[in-house]
């Protein structure tokens, strides 16, 4: 069969949707309505987790138990989280400022002097700092900490600011979705870009029984993934990702992979997983027979929702394919469209093979 | 409640209290493998009835006897988090049998060498002095007794409770509190009260993660205590005593419990505050939340200045109040109230 | 010479050289596949546990111990052969400098290190300061893939009363659990045995082993280094040590017992641990399903921050025969040490 198309239309959609890590509203109802007409099934869990299931066409003659079971494969848990980092208001004060936290993982020197959306209704702010005039010397050697930025929009009391905004809100960053060539700019391309392949693939009914996770929480400790497999009980999971490459000036090639536009990127192991080295070899044997180039993420480094899968109930062998991304974790980041286009072809592919092969 | 023993581990003797307590109001009580306390009461709607789970952590930082040295001196380890600033000169109880008293021994002023003073010490450097022989010590004091602080509760103005554990064996008095309620105003739930071992100390908030195990509730709730107001904390950072309970918001807590537990502070009149949770809650909903198949929850803190500390201080009404909030929120749901949502 | 002791000194080098780093135990699972024979019956599961069933009518018990080792992945080879790694494991680099790596089709290549500016003697030295001599040159690249896992070559020997190997750690243990159930042939309860792996990468196989046994009671045998401070009070050579605490695990009062009880009817001595920074399986069965009361008993083992630890033959024994004691059932209540 042939692999699906990736996307690309839904990627700029979900990419400049708001979802910081426990506020993915947004991002699912994109997601809900994109397959809703795909899938045999499709629930929001506990936590927030989109979670569709959907089994291949039925066999055309039937055949015995045994025989039908084997040509239908194992049942492939596919996950991508729909969350991305973010701030928390957690404060407003009495001059109508907003004093805010980080939702995940970002390193606060990008935070000053960008703009974010903040609560449902998606309200303008921004985050200032001091101009360099009324900063001393020796006071600009230092990182400026979050504990010192407030969000400014432009309320000038609590009242006001709290007619617009509440505590608890999220804020994300305010980037638009833009392309050039293959390049795609966006933010959350971690992991919107892995939730525009799972779509991808569900939009065409894959060859073998899949349950499809949208994840929440990822970010904050891979919260919503383990939920969502426990319910699932698959036989084999496989992450879908966006990690972060490591091109820079004066990176050896060594040091720069996973490369942007380098094909996907396996993993062997990061601080949260070992993957299935049956799996693992698959996906790196269905490349190769496929002509599709992939990719060694680097080893040692990350974590994403595979740890917790592959924990879940009594243990599941799982893998992780990603899209190396340049800048995650940051307003901006930058891919080659033609790697999620070979993510979803590999996936694809590979989801053939563990029906014919997978005991 | 805040004399009972129960570092985490050896919540024994706090467990037989809070049962017998729980028993004047629950229909049932039990305590399970993991040690947690359960009191049941059961809702009027038809079986099976949905359960809403309600936890408050029994455990109480404190300490273990590591080693007995010459002289009779016992070292510690710690089990949960103490500012070592916090202990020095502090008298505790050594729960052997019998229980002894003794106290972290300190130098006086005059044998303090110059500077000393200004220096912090290391928990690990600190020592008991039971004031007993050393022969007496090993004889009554097996390695592994637990040891907690002695501080007899406080009376503040204002009715003000100054004591130890009060992290968070005040979020037991709520369990007690909700208890005293939902017997007579019933549910239409099921409702269990679980005071949980294991909080304060552990890869897991292990009586929660346990408890939601076996119970497979359709709701959970951690009450536990948050910061109160004290000087030289940011606007946000704490919560005034004695101004209502704080709500939490954020990814460990499901929005449909956040806007229910605020609806019935309103409803009854209540003040609240809320408070933004942006990575974690730090309770036991850490652990009832991705338990399972994943469990709505929702967090209520009650406003307690010096944590970890021997006089962690409450305002009582506060207490009162975080328990009518959740009775009058869980005597609410309907049968069919589930987070879950089925598209298709 | 007994039959505990004999077993042990058996089995103990052939699982100390077995490939097994942690998420890749295939030798060590081959090692034990064998020694196990006829001992119950043997599966494996998902997170490569090796799991030994002998069905009994008393409650179900699971007895783990890890079998993994430490070990690392290959993250990158330059054009002159040598390579980088990152660790798995808990082990500090420094401990690894000069150690042989054999990767599981039997190719080897060396640690080393850079001596970066300012560092003085290694202590501070950071995983990405290790590189892989690979000695192949351009070839290396090729020879050792990014991914590649490759273990700490162990060459054991046995000095005096002390056996001494770099998988101590990991091996200890299994050897003395293999030696109690050769002894303890019946079982008074159903028994579980876990051979646990990815141990060294926070009880991932125990966390897996335990949902799917779902045990009553756990019974955990590993290795507690012997260093410095924190372990101060334990002797090697002065018998089994009995979990107080350590990092997330806090003993069962009651499981405790039972193992108390199983060593004085074995008239084994034991020592205290107490550790606030080191930890075990038992942490993570403790809290497996509905919770389960778990006890731990660990061999002493001196590491001195180098590749290798030693461990006393007699504490390894001494486990194994607290664990057979407990195996054939030991009485309820009374007996105390």
């Amino acid at each position: 069969m042939i692999a699906p198309p990736f996307d690309d239309a839904l990627l700029g959609r979900l990419s400049e949707a708001s979802g910081v890590s426990g506020g993915e509203d947004a991002v699912r109802r994109i997601l809900i309505d994109d397959v809703r007409d795909h899938v045999d099934t499709l629930e929001i869990d506990a936590l927030g987790s989109l979670v569709a299931r959907i089994s291949p066409a039925a066999p055309r003659s039937p055949r015995s138990k045994g025989s039908r079971r084997s040509r239908r494969g194992p049942h492939v848990l596919l996950c991508a989280h729909m969350d991305e980092v973010g701030l928390m208001v957690f404060a407003i004060e009495k001059d109508g400022r907003l004093r805010v936290r980080r939702v995940g993982g970002i390193d606060q020197r990008i935070l000053v002097g960008q703009v974010f959306r903040v609560g449902a209704s998606g309200l303008r702010g921004v985050l200032g700092a001091l101009p360099p005039h009324l900063v001393s010397r020796p006071e600009r050697e230092k990182v400026i900490s979050i504990e010192d930025m407030y969000l400014d929009i432009g309320a000038s009391t609590r009242e006001e600011a709290e007619r617009h905004v509440a505590v608890g809100d999220y804020a994300c960053f305010d980037t638009a979705y833009e392309k050039w060539g293959s390049t795609r700019k966006g933010k959350a391309f971690d992991d919107r870009v892995g939730c525009t392949v799972l779509a991808s693939l569900v939009k065409k009914r894959p060859p073998v029984p899949v349950t499809a996770v949208w994840s929440v929480q990822e970010e904050v400790g891979l919260r919503g993934a383990g939920a969502a497999a426990r319910r699932a009980n698959a036989d084999v999971a496989i992450v879908l990702e966006g990690t972060a490459s490591g091109e820079a000036p004066g990176a050896s090639p060594g040091e720069s992979a996973p490369l942007m536009g380098g094909g996907p990127a396996l993993t062997v192991q990061d601080r949260t997983l070992m993957a299935d080295a049956r799996l693992v070899d698959l996906l790196e044997r269905t490349g190769k027979e496929r002509k599709i180039p992939t990719q060694w993420k680097r080893p040692g480094v990350g974590g994403t929702d595979a740890g917790r899968i592959s924990l879940s109930g009594a243990g599941i062998p799982s893998a992780v394919v990603s899209v190396a991304c340049r800048y995650i974790h940051a307003p901006a980041a930058y891919l080659d469209v033609r790697d999620p286009q070979r993510v979803t072809a590999l996936v694809w592919h590979t989801l053939e093979s563990l029906r014919k092969e997978w005991t | 409640m805040s004399a009972l023993p129960g570092v985490p581990g050896h919540e024994g003797p706090a467990a037989e209290a809070i049962a017998k307590a729980f028993s004047i109001h629950a229909d049932r009580v039990e305590r399970d493998r993991a040690g947690n306390v359960r009191g049941w009461i059961e809702g009027t709607a038809p079986k099976p009835r949905p359960r809403a789970l309600f936890a408050a952590h029994m455990d109480r930082i404190g300490f273990l006897v590591k080693a007995i040295e010459p002289g009779g001196f016992i070292r510690l380890t710690e089990l949960g988090g103490f500012d070592s600033r916090t202990l020095l000169a502090k008298e505790v109880v050594i729960h052997s049998s019998p229980p002894i008293v003794g106290l972290f021994a300190t130098k006086p002023p005059h044998l303090l060498k110059k500077g000393e003073a200004d220096r912090v010490i290391p928990s690990e450097d600190l020592y008991i002095d039971t004031g007993r022989s050393e022969r007496d010590v090993r004889r009554i004091v097996p390695i592994g007794t637990p040891v907690t602080l002695r501080q007899p509760p406080v009376d503040l103005l204002g009715g003000r409770l100054a004591a130890p554990a009060m992290d968070d064996r005040a979020g037991v008095a709520v369990l007690l509190g909700m208890l005293e309620i939902l017997h007579l105003d019933r549910p239409e739930w099921d409702v269990v009260m679980v005071a949980t071992v294991e909080e304060e100390f552990g890869l897991y908030c292990l009586g929660a993660k346990t408890a939601t195990e076996s119970i497979d509730p359709q709701l959970g709730v951690a009450i536990d205590v948050t910061h109160g107001d004290m000087p030289g904390v940011k606007e946000g950072d704490t919560y005034v005593l004695g101004s209502g309970p704080a709500i939490c918001v954020g990814g460990n807590i499901h929005p449909l419990v956040f806007e229910g537990m605020k609806r019935s502070a309103r409803a009854l009149g209540l003040p609240y505050n809320v408070e933004g949770c942006p990575i974690t809650s730090a309770t036991d909903a850490m652990d009832i939340q991705i338990a399972r198949e994943g469990v709505p929850t929702g967090v209520i803190g009650i406003p307690c200045r010096y944590m970890h500390t021997g006089i962690e201080t409450v305002a009582p009404e506060d207490v009162d109040r975080c328990a009518r909030v959740l009775a009058h929120f869980v005597a609410g749901l309907e049968p069919s109230w589930r987070a879950e949502e089925v598209l298709k | 010479m007994s039959t505990l002791e004999s077993n042990v000194d058996a089995l103990l080098p052939e699982l100390l050289a077995a490939f097994g780093p942690s998420g890749r135990e295939s030798g060590v699972r081959r090692a034990l596949r064998k020694a196990l024979r006829g001992l119950g019956t043997l599966s494996e599961d998902a997170t490569g546990n090796l799991r030994l069933h002998r069905p009994g009518r008393g409650p179900r018990l699971l007895l783990a111990t890890p079998m993994d080792a430490a070990g690392v992945i290959v993250t990158r080879v330059d054009a002159s052969g040598l390579g980088r790694v990152t660790l798995l494991g808990t082990r500090a680099p420094v401990e690894l400098v000069g150690s042989t790596v054999v990767f599981e089709d039997g190719r080897k290549a060396l640690l080393g290190y850079d001596r970066g500016p300012g560092s003085k003697n290694g202590a501070d030295l950071e995983a990405d300061q290790l590189f892989l001599e690979t000695g192949l040159g351009k070839k290396g690249e090729r020879e050792f893939p990014v991914g590649s896992v490759g273990a700490i070559e162990d060459r054991p020997a046995r000095l005096g009363e002390f056996w001494c190997g770099a998988n101590i750690e990991g091996r200890a243990g299994c050897a003395a659990v293999v030696a109690a159930l050769r002894a303890a042939r019946s079982s008074r309860y159903d028994l579980h045995v876990v051979f646990a792996a990815q141990s060294g990468l926070g009880a991932r196989g125990a966390t897996t082993g335990a949902f799917g046994i779902d045990p009553e009671l756990a019974v955990v045998v590993d290795v507690a280094h012997i260093e410095g401070r924190e372990t101060a009070g334990i002797a090697v050579g002065k018998g089994p040590c009995l979990g107080l605490k350590e990092s997330g695990y806090v003993a069962h009062p009651e499981a405790l017992a039972l193992l108390k009880r199983a060593a004085s009817a074995a008239r084994v001595k034991t020592q205290w641990l107490i550790r606030e920074h080191e930890g075990t399986d038992a942490r993570a069965i403790r809290a497996a399903r509905i919770g389960v009361p778990t006890a731990l008993v660990a061999i002493p083992a001196r590491r001195s921050g180098a590749a290798f630890s030693l461990a006393h033959a007699r504490d390894i024994t001494q486990t194994a025969a607290l664990v057979a004691k407990l195996l054939a059932g030991v009485p309820a209540k009374g007996g105390s040490r």
